[in-house]
Order: C-alpha cells, then sequence, then structure tokens
C-alpha cells in the first residue's frame, strides 16, 4: 500500500474556531482522513512536536497553520513546521494578516502587560508578579517562552506556499482548498484559495445600492436599526465590503451586520485600509471643511476599523511610539 | 548638535502648480518632488508607503476648490486626506505631517517655499519614529 501524504494541522496564536472549521466540513473530513495522515494535530489528537521533529525534512506534504506569531514558542513551531513540510497553507485571518490579536500592535509589550497583570479591574496581584522568559529558583531554570514586542503575520517569520483567509475561513472553501491539494491541482504558489473579486461584487444588497453613495453622517451599528435589506454604507453604517476580499459567504450580511474585513484585501491590494479611505471619503457628501470634520470625527478608532484583521500586514504595521 | 531638516514628500497636481515653469530647474530645488495629474489621483498607499519608507511629511499641492479638471478631484482627495490623517494619528503619527492645499501657481515658484514652510512647521515633531523590521523576516513566497 502506497503511503498516504502527511497532514499536520496546528494553531499559533490562535482562538481555536480555525481548527474548529476544519470539523465543521461535517462527514467530508471522513473522506480526508481516509486520504492522507495527520500527523500532528493539537487541538484533536495527541501526537507530540518530538513527533515531527523526528521527521525527515519535507515528509510532511502539507502543513495547515493557523494563528499568528506573538511569541518564541510560535515561531519555533512555525519554523520546525515549515522545515518539515513540502507545502504550508497560512489558515485563517490570524496566520494570514495577524488578525484581531493584531490589533495588539497599537500597544507596547509593556502596556500589554501592565494592564494584564497590575492594572485590569479584576487582577488581584499584590506581589505584582508578571511572567519572565527565564527565572532560577534553588539552582534550576524554568523558561517561558518570550512574548515579542509585536504580531506578525505567519509569512513575516516563514515563507508560506497558499493563504485561505476568513475568521474562521467558511467549511466550503476548506474543503476546495483540501481537495486541491488532494488532487494536486493547486494555482500557483502565493495565492490565496479564494475567489479575488470585492465583497460589494457578490453582496445580496448590492443591487439597493445607488449609483453615486453619499453620506451626511456615519453611523455604529449599534446605534440604529439597520434596515435588512439595504446596502450599510447607503444607510451611512461603516461596511468593509469595498476593501474586503468575498469568498466568506456573507456571513455577516445575511445576519444584517457589516463586513468587518476578516478576508483581508481584494487581490493585488496591499493595504486595504488605504483602499477604504479612498472609497469612504468619495462617499462623504459635504461641502464646507468644518462639516467634512464633523463626518470624519464620527469614524470611531480608525486603525482598528480599518485594520481590525490586518494591521500587523498593513504597509505602517504597528503604532510608533 | 546637527541641525534637523525634515524628509519631505511634495505630491503636486499639474494643472495646478508649475506647469508654466521649468520642472526640471523646480525639481532640483525640491527633493522628492512628484508632479501629478490631478492630486484626486494619488492612492493613499502611496502616502502611507512614504511614510514608512522614512518620509517626514507629505505635502499635496491640488488645484483651487472648484477649478478642478476632472471635475471634484482635489476635493475628493481633501477628504481623503482628512481621512488618512486621523489614521496616521492611530499609527502615532502626528496629523500635521500630512497636508493639503488647495491653490494654483502656474510657474512653481512657490512650491519650494510652501515645502519649506511646512519643513519648518513639523521640524520640531522631529522625525518620524522607525519600526523595527525583523531582520530574519521571511521574503514572501
Amino acid at each position: 500500500m502506497a503511503e498516504k501524504p502527511k497532514v499536520a494541522i496546528c494553531w499559533l496564536g490562535g482562538c481555536g474556531g480555525c481548527d474548529e472549521t476544519i470539523v465543521d466540513i461535517n462527514e467530508a473530513i471522513l473522506r480526508v482522513v481516509d486520504a492522507v495522515d495527520i500527523v500532528l494535530w493539537p487541538v484533536a489528537l495527541d501526537f507530540k512536536y518530538a513527533h515531527v521533529e523526528a521527521m525527515k525534512d519535507g515528509e510532511i506534504a502539507l502543513s495547515i497553520i493557523n494563528g499568528n506569531v506573538r511569541n518564541s514558542d510560535h515561531e519555533e513551531v512555525a519554523k520546525l513546521l515549515r522545515k518539515k513540510s513540502q507545502l504550508v497553507l497560512a489558515f485563517g485571518a490570524c496566520a494570514c494578516f495577524g488578525g484581531t490579536p493584531g490589533l495588539a500592535n497599537l500597544r507596547t509589550k509593556e502596556d500589554i502587560f501592565g494592564w494584564v497583570y497590575r492594572d485590569a479591574p479584576t487582577v488581584v496581584n499584590p506581589k505584582g508578579n508578571a511572567p519572565q522568559a527565564k527565572y532560577s529558583m534553588n539552582g534550576k531554570t524554568l523558561t517561558l517562552p518570550e512574548f515579542y514586542e509585536q504580531v506578525y503575520a505567519l509569512n513575516q517569520v516563514i515563507p508560506v506556499d497558499y493563504y485561505l483567509p476568513g475568521c474562521p475561513p467558511p467549511p466550503d472553501l476548506v474543503m476546495n482548498a483540501l481537495t486541491a491539494v488532494l488532487e494536486d491541482k493547486l494555482p500557483p504558489r502565493g495565492s490565496t484559495l479564494a475567489p479575488h473579486k470585492a465583497l460589494c461584487d457578490t453582496c445580496p444588497r448590492n443591487n439597493t445600492k445607488p449609483s453615486r453613495i453619499a453620506i451626511k453622517d456615519i453611523k455604529r451599528i449599534h446605534e440604529v436599526e439597520a434596515e435588512a435589506n439595504t446596502c450599510f454604507l447607503a444607510q451611512g453604517i461603516l461596511c468593509l465590503g469595498p476593501a474586503t476580499r468575498t469568498g466568506c459567504g456573507e456571513a455577516c450580511i445575511n445576519i444584517n451586520i457589516p463586513c468587518r474585513g476578516c478576508f483581508g484585501p481584494v487581490e493585488g491590494v496591499e493595504d486595504s485600509g488605504a483602499k477604504f479611505v479612498s472609497a469612504l471619503a468619495s462617499m462623504i457628501d459635504a461641502e464646507d471643511d468644518s462639516e467634512i470634520r464633523r463626518i470624519v470625527n464620527k469614524v470611531d478608532d480608525e486603525v482598528g476599523y480599518l485594520y481590525r484583521f490586518s494591521l500587523p500586514v498593513s504597509i505602517l504595521k504597528r503604532k510608533r511610539f | 548638535m546637527k541641525h534637523y531638516e525634515p524628509k519631505l514628500v511634495c505630491f503636486s497636481c499639474k494643472f495646478g502648480w508649475g506647469y508654466l515653469g521649468d520642472e526640471i530647474a523646480l525639481s532640483r530645488q525640491i527633493k522628492n518632488w512628484l508632479p501629478i495629474i490631478c492630486s484626486g489621483k494619488i492612492d493613499m498607499t502611496h502616502v502611507l508607503n512614504a511614510f514608512k519608507n522614512g518620509a517626514d511629511g507629505v505635502l499635496i499641492l491640488g488645484c483651487p476648490e472648484g477649478d478642478c479638471h476632472f471635475q471634484d478631484g482635489n476635493f475628493e482627495a481633501k477628504k481623503r486626506v482628512y481621512l488618512l490623517q486621523k489614521v496616521l494619528e492611530s499609527y502615532g503619527i502626528e496629523k500635521e505631517r500630512l497636508r493639503i492645499e488647495l491653490s494654483l501657481d502656474p510657474e512653481g515658484k512657490s512650491i519650494p517655499q510652501l515645502v519649506k514652510r511646512m519643513s519648518d512647521s513639523i521640524a520640531p515633531l522631529g522625525p518620524v519614529k522607525r519600526v523595527k523590521e525583523r531582520a530574519d523576516a521571511a521574503p514572501v513566497v
């Protein structure tokens, strides 16, 4: 019997939702496990990193890595899997762009530690203990992974062959990706395994979009009751659809929530935030300076909004301190 | 201490700025000068890239309001600038570092002065802090 191709599934700085979505392909997963040997999947199976270390370089056919790189442990695992794998798939928004945890790039490491271990109202820490990368006691040294200054997307640490964005990626695209690997029908390396168009192109509300959107005010989704079948932007509610790749199945739109950008930039675009700035500016319907300023000031937390999933891969990457 | 001079990038619309002047002579006086056709053509990606690559300020010179050759490119540029200023502030880059002026100077003689004036006004802010790149950053495949 010919040996089945080996597949590793691993999470780095992620929430586990991406592992969940692999299970969400339901019965189809049985076909997948028939066709491949899973050699690592920390969330679901009891393999150790030592098993992977013992393998030959390139022995794993495909590594599906979700989550970003936040600490030295993530980096070590990412580099190990890269070395042992022929293909690496960055799976989910965190691996592709840094994801929501990437918003931590707006703060310093000290700021984050100060809040989590000292200042947050729920913290009781009279001794002021905070984790150290190294700690010696009774002649023995304990170590923890080093927490980096910033969050990295996977391709900022190891070369990545394919990308599958989404928070999490929808099961149909997961299945397409797995089928493409198994049937050896993959597009050129570096491709994103999702449609190339913007979300607006496939949005069910597209036909309610006026030819030129003119908004006199910017509203947030919780401030108004959004109309169920009308373009969000036409209602003055920020929606990242014009600058976000489609493929998600319009999951948010269908439950009356505007797009938040988890599929990242459209094909060929480097920085989706810059593109959305252009799109939004053209919709602002105001004549004089003070009116433009007033509308612009209604956008709350600009970077958090424009780069909710992609701050670490944006052109400016992180806040300057 | 050595005198600090901010690095500026200046975009200007060819319909309003310097089209009668000697472009070569002007570009000797103005460092990083990019005459383009319509300020509305400036993708904010270029502004972000300027800051990423070490610019301390970006000056955009567009045509007077109501005088855009393409109807309202200058006005669109202004709205973008106001929005991007807020984005830059969240990145820790002061909004004074991005400025748009809508006016006219076919000879272009005032461009070096405008650049100098902006340079002087942002000099007290010092340079934009650089983000440390990873030395071992892997190339994108």
